[in-house]
């Protein structure tokens, strides 16, 4: 073994100073007075303003928009695992059959409509349906995923030896259960995968939530940033402590889960 | 697997919850609105129509993109049951489409002044004869300008175009900028545009050009000159500063002038200015009888064609054009009423009101032209670059291509 | 085999309502008038011919592809770079790992917001202080260098997800592999060229499209940094066909746009798979 090499440490980890001093910037800039953000702004505030973080949770209705957004990615990620794995499983054991090897290429095709064509229409029809709504954004998370999930899926599927169904279709298991007991417990690498990118597909999304959500109240918190960028005008400490706000959650949630979502998403490129 | 299964039904239940209102005999009214700065403003007059009318409720939803904002609404077909749009292009598009409510009959449009009503109709109708919408307010499009400067300096507000440069000389030499410019945000060069565009062509540009008889290579040089050279006396990072910065710029006194409209001055005045701010239409030829105001209606209430709750919504619309509440808008968004001889006291609009007295107004010229041609962004690259040939010439070829699309 | 039909049904019944279905109505309104709202008349192809002739929609599919092709670049050539540097023999590999991956969990809109006052008032004041005059005026303000301000945040924030996939692509090359080539006597770059890049090829080719395909959907960025401007250097063909759209009241005349965008990045897409797979079969 050679031993680890500094100088290569020392070179990445100032590449990694990039996406720390954004970060490092948002934070300082969100605890300033509005007269200390003259020049670069690099230096720390003198007196911490944390009353930004209670004006900015007050103006943007924190609470609400987070709700909204926490209730729209656990909907979407629930629902996408539940129903892109069955409908892999179900493409991925008969692709020898014309017609589930055309529905593959079906809904895999979609990954290159671009979004703008169905704006209008799908705008017409969620509003139509009564699914202007988190509901309806919960729906079309599921249903526009399917197009890359279905690809990972149906990939790792492949790589599960039948015998493993055979045996349970021998002890009298119909589809269902084959699928449920045997098939869904194995997914869960790949489970995990399609969680992690539907999650931050979900939480950051800010066009679907644009044209899609009627009522102010159901605004998510890219939605929010958007909608009150004119409402903070110049008041860039509250804006910044607005963004921070809105960021903080799913960075939270990475730290936490640091290895588990990198892990994840190693596997499903490796796939 | 069950487990699963039950916090998803929770999940799902609870998002119908936050969807969906309980309903009851009382009625929710959506009114929808443009203007972030009159939040608070609309939410007391809001207050005040509630404690009248307990069996409404009114619910305030504005957007910073009002326009496309609507416009997704009529695609959903869901459209707000009182609206508050400016007075632009984009309504009178609407308007034509038949999306609003027809007030030809209406006995609350009785109080406007006609001109002004006018204004409003020729944006467009959707039959001729129709009224689509009624204003609430009017706006003046001059300069704003910083009292205390200009007397420190020995100037009065100019009314010949010469008298406007030589200011700008004048406080330039002395070290103080002319003009507060924010060209970050392309809309801000429409102000002065419509200034010019209004007072320097002869009457009936667009007719003509409609008709085919002129062009803007023909009768826009000068205005673009002008526009050119107004900018070229703004600060000198004028082009990454917004219409926000700008706000508050001026209000510090970091500028003499700022091309604004009324319309904002309720936002200067949000960062305390301590000097007195005052207002003068933009003299545009060396003739100060001819200088007229641009003037349009800065706030126009609609209904949908078919109203979802008519009598509740009539009702907050006619609170809503009582002479007290428009004038009590006015005064706090430093607008005018659009009635005849408006009052106002406002002393920062003072300069404009004689030409309101005198009906020396003029429209938007922008509204005239199509809102698929970025006009606002064609000025910025004019003013970045310099082209003055090539901003004619654009203007000219996007004119053209829209009207052979439409044709 | 009934089960398996029950299990696809009501997903493809949903895919054909929210996704299928919007797309024929998008090409059928592409031969209308239609603003989206209210009565309208069908127009033929009519649409699609001034599109033609229309150079706003030329000068949007033109700054998308300059901007999408640098963007993928650079982001694949960093990525790449960063990927093997984290693959070597270094201290913190995990914590350097967890950093770079930082930036793919924040919403877009949000950090083009940071970055948009970080351009617009800390770079100029560094710049200034530094004496380098070519950066101390706002980049997003000038038609000519504003696409590097998008560029520069496109990269930050696409080439953390690129990073793990090549990581991804670096750990199938057994070690053997690599001491084999060592013992021969190859030298690093040698050892990239010939065993490493060969070897993680498919990763390559799968980053390189996605990259392209996501940046020449470039929207989110662009409604936070320059909103199109200044004058119309930064607009994207997503944002042309949004404000025209909406904004503009032209929609049929925009989902023509659509249609043709589609299409344009079908080809391309296949274009470049052909392309990347050749080489991955002749290297």
């Amino acid at each position: 073994m050679k031993r680890a090499n500094p100088w290569l440490t020392a070179l990445l980890a100032a590449c990694s100073l990039t996406v720390l001093i954004p970060l490092y910037f948002t934070v300082i800039t969100a605890l300033k007075k509005p007269a200390e953000l003259a020049g670069a702004g690099f230096d720390l505030p003198d007196d911490p303003q944390w009353a930004n973080f209670a004006e900015a949770w007050q103006v943007t209705n924190y609470p609400q928009a987070a709700l909204n957004s926490a209730l729209i990615t656990v909907g979407a990620v629930i629902l996408t695992l539940l129903t892109n794995s069955l409908v892999a499983y179900a493409i991925a054991r008969n692709l020898h059959r014309r017609l589930f090897k055309g529905l593959y290429f079906y809904f895999v095709s979609a990954l290159f409509v671009p979004f703008p064509i169905i704006m209008l229409p799908v705008i017409k029809q969620t509003s139509l349906l009564g699914l202007d709504n988190q509901l309806g954004l919960i729906l079309l998370y599921v249903v526009y995923g399917l197009a890359f999930n279905i690809f990972l899926y149906v990939g790792y599927i492949k790589s599960i030896p039948r015998a493993l169904e055979e045996a349970a279709r021998v002890d009298g298991a119909g589809t269902w259960t084959v699928f449920w007991r045997v098939i869904f417990p194995l997914l869960a690498p790949m489970n995990a995968t399609v969680g992690i990118l539907t999650f931050l597909w979900a939480w950051n999304d800010f066009l679907l939530p644009l044209v899609v959500l009627s009522s102010p109240s159901a605004r998510t918190l890219p939605l929010v940033q958007y909608v009150f960028q004119s409402q903070f005008s110049t008041d860039y400490t509250t804006a910044f402590a607005s963004y921070l706000m809105a960021l903080a959650p799913a960075l939270l949630v990475y730290l936490f889960a640091q290895r588990w979502v990198i892990s994840g998403v190693l596997r499903g490129a490796v796939k | 697997m069950k487990r699963i299964a039950l916090l998803l039904a929770g999940a799902l239940l609870l998002t119908a919850c936050a969807a969906a209102q309980p309903r009851d005999t009382r009625v929710t009214l959506e009114f929808f609105q443009f203007k972030p700065e009159a939040v608070e403003t609309f939410d007391k007059i809001i207050k005040d129509f509630e404690a009248a009318h307990p069996r409404v409720d009114v619910v305030q939803n504005h957007s910073p993109t009002a326009e496309s904002a609507i416009r997704a609404r009529l695609v959903k077909d869901d459209i707000p049951d009182v609206i508050a749009l400016n007075g632009n292009s984009v309504f009178g598009e609407l308007a034509s489409a038949g999306v609003f409510y027809d007030f030809a009959r209406a006995p609350i449009a009785a109080d406007v002044s006609p001109s002004i009503q006018r204004i409003l109709d020729d944006l467009g109708t959707h039959r001729p004869g129709e009224r689509n919408g009624l204003p609430f307010a009017s706006n003046g499009n001059g300069v704003i300008y910083n009292k205390d400067l200009f007397a420190r300096h020995g100037l009065s507000p100019p009314t010949r175009w010469s008298e406007v440069v030589a200011a700008a000389r004048r406080l330039g030499a002395a070290g103080v900028t002319p003009f507060y410019a924010t060209l970050a945000d392309a809309w801000t060069t429409l102000p002065a545009f419509n200034a010019l565009a209004g007072n320097v062509p002869a009457p009936g540009f667009f007719a003509r050009r409609t008709a085919g008889k002129t062009t803007f290579a023909a009768e826009y040089p000068q205005v673009a000159a002008k526009l050119r050279e107004l900018f070229g006396y703004g600060q000198r990072d004028r082009f990454s500063r917004t219409y926000e910065d700008g706000n508050q710029a001026f209000a510090q006194g970091k500028a003499a002038m700022y091309l604004q409209g009324s319309f904002a001055l309720p936002a200067i005045a949000t960062y305390e200015p301590d000097f007195e701010i005052g207002t003068f239409a933009l003299p545009a030829t060396e003739n100060p009888a001819d200088t007229r105001l641009v003037s349009g209606v800065d706030v126009a209430l609609t209904l949908p064609r078919e109203p979802e709750h008519p009598e509740e919504s009539m009702a907050f619309l006619a609170y809503l054009l009582r002479p007290e509440v428009m004038t009590a808008y006015a005064r706090e968004q430093r607008a005018v009423p659009p009635v005849e001889n408006p009052p106002s006291d406002d002393p920062a609009l003072a300069g404009l009101m004689p030409y309101f007295a005198a009906g020396r107004l003029t429209g938007y010229a922008d509204h005239h032209i199509p809102l698929t041609i970025p006009l606002d962004q064609l000025l910025q690259q004019f003013l970045i670059d310099g082209d003055q040939a090539a901003l004619l010439r654009d203007l000219d070829r996007e004119w053209d291509k829209v009207a052979a699309r439409r044709s | 085999m009934r089960t398996y039909y029950w299990m696809v049904i009501p997903a493809l019944a949903l895919f054909l309502i929210f996704h299928t279905v919007p797309v024929l109505q998008g090409f059928y309104y592409s031969l209308t008038d239609s603003p989206g709202y209210g009565s309208y008349d069908f127009v033929g192809l009519k649409n699609y011919a001034s599109l033609f002739a229309d150079d706003r929609i030329l000068d949007a599919y033109l700054f998308t592809f300059k901007f999408a092709v640098v963007a993928t670049v650079a982001t694949n050539a960093l990525a790449l770079a960063i990927a093997l540097g984290l693959n070597a023999r270094i201290h913190f590999r995990t914590a350097l790992r967890g950093v770079f991956f930082i930036p793919n969990v924040l919403a877009i809109l949000i950090i083009g917001y940071v970055f948009n006052y970080l351009f617009a008032n800390s770079l100029p004041a560094i710049a200034q202080a530094a004496g380098i005059e070519a950066l101390s005026t706002n980049i997003l303000a000038d038609p000519d260098l504003a696409w590097l301000g998008i560029v520069a945040v496109a990269v930050w924030q696409a080439a953390a997800f690129n990073i793990i996939i090549y990581l991804a692509g670096l750990q199938t090359i057994s070690d053997d592999v690599r001491e084999a080539a060592t013992i021969d006597g190859a030298g690093s770059w040698r050892q990239f060229v010939s065993i490493v890049f060969p070897l993680i090829a498919p990763f390559f080719t799968i980053n390189m499209v996605l990259s392209l395909k996501n940046f020449l959907q470039v929207f989110d960025h662009i409604v936070a940094l320059t909103n199109g401007g200044p004058g119309t250097a930064t607009t994207s063909v997503s944002l042309l066909i949004y404000s025209g759209g909406l904004e503009g009241g032209e929609y049929a005349y925009q989902t023509a746009n659509a249609i043709i965008y589609f299409l344009v990045i079908v080809a391309v897409s296949v274009f470049q798979m052909r392309v990347l797979q050749r080489r991955e079969m002749s290297a």
